[in-house]
C-alpha cells in the first residue's frame, strides 16, 4: 500500500530520486486534495464548535472547550496558572474583575482566593463536541418541518423530472417527425438563459395560478430540464431501433414500449438525472426563497438561511445544519454514482 | 393458413426507389428465401411484409386478405432479427412472455406454450438468464423460440444466422429446416449467403436493385438460371461467361470443365488446392478469366497452358440483353 502510494518516476526513470514530474504530480495532488476537501473538513469540523469556540482567533482546526470543574453547584471554568515562583499549577476561577481574576485550586474550593493576572494563565482544554448544535435545531427550531419540506419538494420534483424528461427524450429519439431537430434545438437553447433572466415572469405566473406559497410552486416550474432531455435522448439514441420493432411486432402499444423497454433500457442515464435532479433541488435556494415566504413551507436552504438574522449570525447552527443538509447529497452520490457506468443496453445484441 | 401475396409493391425513400414492382404469390407452408447481393432490396422487402413499413404502392395480401395498412402486430406474423433484438433487461421466459402477455392471454397458458417452445429448442434451462448471459447461438433459439409462443402464420427471419460462427451456422441451418419441417408453417427467410438459400429454400427469389431476376426452386435456379445475372449469382464458384462473337455469351459453370487436349485453351495465373479439388484461376487468350474446378490435387504453374473442355449439355446461353436463350 505505501509502496503503491510513495510509486514515482523517479530521476532515471526506475523509481528511485525525485524528477521534476514527480514533485509537479505530489504538489498538485495534495493540492487538489486540500482544495477540494479542506472546505467539507473545516465545515463539519467547525460545526462542532460552540458560538466562542468558532469566534476564537486564532482559529483552531479541532472543536475545543475549556474544562470546567463543580465548585459548590457552580462550574467553574479551570486555567494552567504561572505563579510568581515560577510553578505551574491549575486552578478554578471564581471570578473575574478586569484583567484581574480571583482563583482557587480546585480542591480546596474555601482556600482564600489568590489574585491573578489573566496574562499569567492559559485555560485548560480538551477536544470537546458541541453536539447540541445538532440537536437544538431539532427540538427547538423548526428544522424537522423544513426537512420535511425539502425531501418533498426533492422526491416529487425528481419524480416528474424522470417522467417527464424520459417521455420527452422518447418522442425526440425514436419518433420521425417534422420539425423534430427544431424541438430539440430549442429546448437546448433553453439553456442559455439562467433563471434570474425568468424570475419576474416566472413569478408571475406562478402567482397567477395561484401557487405562491406553496410546496407545488417550487416543484412544478423545475421538472422541466433540458439537460434532462438532452442527457436522456442522447442515450436513448444508442437503443438499437430493432428492440423498439420487436416490441411492436410483440403487440406492445407505445406507451408500453416506453414503459417496459426504453425505460429499463435507459436507466443508467436516469440515474444520473435523478443524481442531478435530487442535487439541483436540494439545494435550490432562489426560486424557492421567491415563491414561500411563510415559515411552515421553508426548504432546508431557506431555512438556513433564517439563521442569519440581520444582527446576529448563529454560525454554529448554520455550519450544523449545512452538514445535515449536505447528508443527503453525499449519500446519493455513494449509492446511485455506480449506476453512472453500468450500461446494460445492447447487451442482448450480437 | 399463411399464404402471403405481394402485388405490384413499390417501397421509395425519397426519389430512391429501393422496391420496384415486385409480385409474388407464395403458397402457405413454403419455406421461400429471398437472396440477393447486399443493397438488392430483400430486406426492406421482408420488412414491407411484416408492417415494419409501408410500401409507397401496391398491396399486401395474407390469405387473400389485404393487409397493407394493418399493423405489424395485428398480421399474425413473427419476426426474427439479424440482432436477434432480445429485450436485454429480461429473462429469456419475460422475452418469450411479452408478446404473450400483451395480448392478455391466460397465464397458464403462457406457461404451457414457453414450456413447448423451450422443450422443443432445447433452451428449458436457460429460461431464468437473461440475454447477456447466453452465447451467440443460445440468443439466436430464444429469438427463434420467441417468434413460435405466438404461434404465427408465417415466420419472418431476416439473415437470422449472420452473427454466428461458420461451424455453427452450419447446425443452425440444419435445425431451421427440421423446424420448417415440424412446424409446417410458411417461412420467408432472407440472406445473402447463397449455401444457406440453397440448401434450406423450397424455392429461391433472386432479387437485384429491388427487381425480382427469378423465382424458383434451388436446383432449377442452379439448372437453368434465367439470366446472366442469376446464373453470376447462383453457385460457387461464379460460372464463366465467354463473349461469342455475335454478341451473344455462353456461361459455362467452373465444376463442368475438365482437362482434356483440343479444348479452350488458357494460361494458368494461380492454383487454390482445396483438397479434395483444385480451383484454377486462368485466362483465355483473349484475356478473360476463367475459373476451373477440377478434381484432385492439380499443381500447375503460373503460366503453364491447360487446355478445357466441357459438355455441351452444360452450356448456357444468353443473349446480349443478358437473358437466356
Amino acid at each position: 500500500m505505501i509502496r503503491f502510494l510513495t510509486r514515482r518516476r523517479g530521476a532515471t526513470g526506475d523509481g528511485h530520486g525525485w524528477h521534476w514530474t514527480d514533485i509537479a504530480t505530489w504538489v498538485w495532488l495534495i493540492g487538489g486534495t486540500i482544495l477540494m476537501f479542506g472546505p467539507a473538513v473545516w465545515l463539519v469540523l467547525s460545526s462542532f464548535k460552540t458560538p466562542a469556540g468558532l469566534a476564537e482567533f486564532p482559529p483552531t482546526i479541532l472543536p475545543y472547550a475549556q474544562e470546567t470543574t463543580m465548585l459548590g453547584d457552580q462550574a467553574k471554568p479551570l486555567f494552567e496558572v504561572t505563579l510568581e515562583d515560577g510553578i505551574t499549577v491549575t486552578m478554578a476561577e471564581l471570578r473575574r474583575v478586569g484583567i484581574v481574576a480571583q482563583m482557587v485550586p480546585p480542591d480546596q474550593p474555601d482556600a482564600e482566593p489568590l489574585k491573578i493576572n489573566i496574562n499569567d494563565r492559559t485555560p485548560v482544554r480538551q477536544m470537546d463536541f458541541a453536539t447540541e448544535n445538532y440537536t437544538q435545531p431539532f427540538l427547538q427550531f423548526d428544522f424537522v418541518l423544513f426537512l420535511r419540506n425539502s425531501v418533498y419538494v426533492t422526491v416529487m420534483a425528481t419524480i416528474i423530472t424522470l417522467l417527464t424528461n424520459s417521455m420527452a427524450a422518447f418522442a425526440l429519439s425514436k419518433y420521425e417527425f417534422r420539425g423534430r431537430n427544431a424541438v430539440m434545438l430549442l429546448i437546448v437553447a433553453t439553456l442559455m438563459v439562467p433563471l434570474s433572466v425568468i424570475l419576474v415572469p416566472l413569478y408571475s405566473v406562478v402567482s397567477a395560478v395561484g401557487l405562491i406559497n406553496n410546496l407545488w410552486g417550487v416543484i412544478l416550474p423545475t421538472v422541466a430540464t433540458p439537460t434532462g432531455v438532452f442527457l436522456l435522448r442522447q442515450y436513448m439514441l444508442t437503443i438499437p431501433d430493432e428492440l423498439l420493432e420487436a416490441a411492436r411486432m410483440d403487440h406492445a402499444s407505445e406507451w408500453q414500449i416506453y414503459w417496459r423497454i426504453v425505460l429499463p433500457l435507459a436507466a443508467p442515464a436516469l440515474a444520473v438525472l435523478a443524481i442531478f435532479s435530487v442535487v439541483w433541488r436540494w439545494n435550490d435556494f432562489l426560486w424557492p426563497l421567491v415563491v414561500l415566504s411563510r415559515r411552515e413551507l421553508y426548504t432546508l436552504q431557506i431555512g438556513l438561511n433564517s439563521y442569519a438574522g440581520e444582527l446576529n449570525v448563529q454560525w454554529h447552527f448554520i455550519l450544523a445544519m449545512t452538514v445535515v443538509a449536505m447528508i443527503p447529497v453525499v449519500l446519493v452520490f455513494v449509492f446511485l454514482q455506480r449506476f453512472i457506468t453500468a450500461g446494460i443496453a445492447g447487451t442482448g445484441l450480437k | 393458413m399463411g399464404a402471403i401475396t405481394l402485388e405490384n409493391i413499390v417501397k421509395s425513400f425519397g426519389a430512391v426507389e429501393v422496391i420496384r414492382d415486385v409480385s409474388l404469390d407464395i403458397p402457405e407452408g413454403e419455406l421461400v428465401v429471398f437472396v440477393g447481393p447486399s443493397g438488392c432490396g430483400k430486406s426492406t422487402l421482408l420488412r414491407l411484409i411484416s408492417g415494419l413499413d409501408q410500401p409507397t404502392s401496391g398491396h399486401i395480401l395474407i390469405d387473400g386478405k389485404d393487409v397493407t395498412r394493418v399493423s405489424a402486430a395485428d398480421r399474425g406474423l413473427a419476426m426474427v432479427f439479424q440482432s436477434y433484438a432480445l429485450y436485454p433487461h429480461m429473462s429469456v421466459r419475460q422475452n418469450m412472455a411479452f408478446g404473450l402477455e400483451n395480448t392478455r392471454m391466460p397465464k397458464a397458458e403462457i406457461a404451457s406454450r414457453i414450456e413447448e417452445a423451450a422443450r422443443m429448442l432445447e433452451i428449458g434451462p436457460l429460461l431464468d438468464r437473461r440475454p447477456g448471459q447466453l452465447s451467440g447461438g443460445q440468443r439466436q433459439r430464444v429469438a427463434i423460440g420467441r417468434a413460435i409462443v405466438r404461434e404465427p402464420t408465417a415466420f419472418l427471419l431476416d439473415e437470422p444466422l449472420s452473427n454466428l460462427d461458420a461451424e455453427l451456422r452450419g447446425t443452425m441451418r440444419a435445425e431451421l429446416a427440421a423446424l420448417h419441417g415440424r412446424l409446417g408453417k410458411t417461412m420467408i427467410y432472407v440472406t445473402h449467403d447463397q449455401i444457406e438459400a440453397m440448401t434450406m429454400a423450397d424455392r429461391i427469389v433472386v432479387l437485384r436493385a429491388g427487381v425480382v431476376e427469378q423465382v424458383d426452386t434451388p436446383l432449377n435456379l442452379f439448372n437453368k438460371p434465367a439470366n446472366r445475372f442469376v446464373a453470376g449469382f447462383i453457385g460457387a464458384p461464379r460460372m464463366n461467361f465467354i463473349e461469342a462473337e455475335d454478341g451473344r455469351v455462353m456461361g459455362v459453370r467452373p465444376q463442368h470443365l475438365r482437362l482434356a487436349d483440343g479444348g479452350l485453351a488458357v494460361t494458368v495465373d494461380m492454383a487454390e488446392n482445396l483438397g479434395a479439388e483444385t480451383l484454377i484461376h486462368a485466362r483465355t487468350d483473349k484475356d478473360q478469366p476463367i475459373l476451373a474446378l477440377l478434381p484432385g490435387q492439380l499443381t500447375p504453374t503460373r503460366g503453364e497452358n491447360l487446355s478445357l473442355v466441357h459438355d455441351p449439355a452444360d452450356e448456357h446461353w444468353f443473349g446480349a440483353d443478358g437473358l437466356r436463350l
